[in-house]
């Protein structure tokens, strides 16, 4: 592992109590926290120059009745150590009537995906501007992304429903 | 130009000229939009056939959907169809718009594209190699020879059923029905 890596771990651990930094991988640091302390470590690691979010993810874990979010963090620097870095920082919330704070205040380019997040797993994150459907047309009753989404009977309810042209000229 | 055809030039001039200038529209949905520039361009070159794209729907007069269709381009679909003047030809291009593809059980892509549009033909393959358009453009010729790439009349005349279809899954459109609808 690298001076940079190992630096920041320390740095996290001597900030933050109920947090678990793991070295994942050479340029990987993988940071799991509780929901609330989400935004207080991106905006640390905001301030230390790690100020590039590439995405949030998020991952059904339906046996454990949990979802969870990972913000895939890194720089955009001259130092190329620090720039090699990947930050994965994880968090697990409730399935039920999931809730989260936008972080749209520390990483502005967070918008769109929380949007997508929005209507892909139904996750409500509080304080975003807009949170309209992004790439749907339509209305799900189970966000389609989850896994108790039943694609192929939603298939078979809707689509598969819609009748031939042809077939309805022959009917009437 | 071909003597053996002048016959049919002069019998039917206005049949000829809309076979062979196709002025294509590519509606580039899918992954199928790569096949198409090597097959405008120098390598196959439409033109032979005389298949020319365009730039708006409403110079076209053939339609080539290339690519999976979701619900969401299914609106954007249906509105240049309605735009391109009469006579218009429409062919599915790639496996996904005829039955779906490799996304038969996705929860966002239209299965059955024939449910919302005419086709005239399908291209059928995943994906189809740039000859499988000529195939497709010089059957489409024998077609409107026998004047059986009538989509455009076929959905003049079912116009409601179509409709009925479209707002099925799309909910209201936002334009007014193109044509009159008949008596249901």
């Amino acid at each position: 592992m690298n001076h940079t890596g190992t630096s920041l771990k320390e740095n996290l651990l001597s900030y933050f109590d109920d947090i678990l930094v793991e070295i994942s991988d050479e340029h990987r640091l993988t940071i799991s926290c509780k929901k609330d302390s989400v935004i207080t470590i991106l905006s640390s690691l905001n301030r230390n120059g790690y100020n590039h979010l590439a995405l949030i993810s998020c991952v059904d874990w339906i046996k454990d009745n949990e979802l969870e979010l990972v913000y895939i963090i890194s720089a955009y620097t001259e130092d190329s150590e620090k720039g090699k870095m990947n930050i994965l920082v994880k968090t697990k919330i409730a399935r039920e009537k999931p809730e989260l704070l936008t972080v749209m205040s520390i990483y502005e380019n967070a918008e769109p995906y929380e949007r997508e997040l929005h209507e892909l797993y139904g996750i409500n994150f509080k304080g975003h501007p807009r949170l309209i459907p992004l790439l749907l047309e339509r209305e799900y009753e189970i966000p389609p992304f989850r896994k108790d989404f039943d694609t192929r009977k939603y298939v078979q309810d809707v689509f598969d429903k819609i009748p031939f042209v042809e077939d309805k000229k022959g009917r009437k | 130009m071909d003597r053996n055809k002048l016959g049919k030039w002069l019998q039917s001039p206005g049949k000829m000229g809309q076979k062979y200038s196709l002025h294509a529209l590519y509606f580039c949905t899918g992954c199928g939009i790569i096949e198409i520039p090597p097959t405008i361009t120098a390598r196959w070159d439409a033109e032979r056939f005389g298949v020319i794209p365009v730039a708006t729907p409403r110079q076209a007069n053939l339609f080539l959907i290339t690519g999976y269709v979701s619900v969401k381009t299914l609106r954007p679909i249906i509105r240049s169809y309605e735009q391109m003047p009469e006579p218009k030809f429409t062919v599915g291009f790639g496996s996904c718009p005829i039955n779906g593809g490799m996304y038969w059980d996705s929860y966002n892509t239209i299965k059955h594209l024939d449910k919302y549009i005419p086709i005239d033909g399908w291209i059928a393959g995943c994906m189809p190699r740039p000859e499988a358009v000529f195939v497709a453009v010089t059957h489409l010729w024998t077609l409107i020879d026998k004047g059986m790439a009538d989509g455009y009349k076929k959905y003049r005349e079912d116009y409601h059923y179509y409709r009925e279809n479209q707002e099925k899954i799309l909910g209201k459109l936002e334009w007014p029905p193109l044509f009159s609808s008949k008596k249901m």
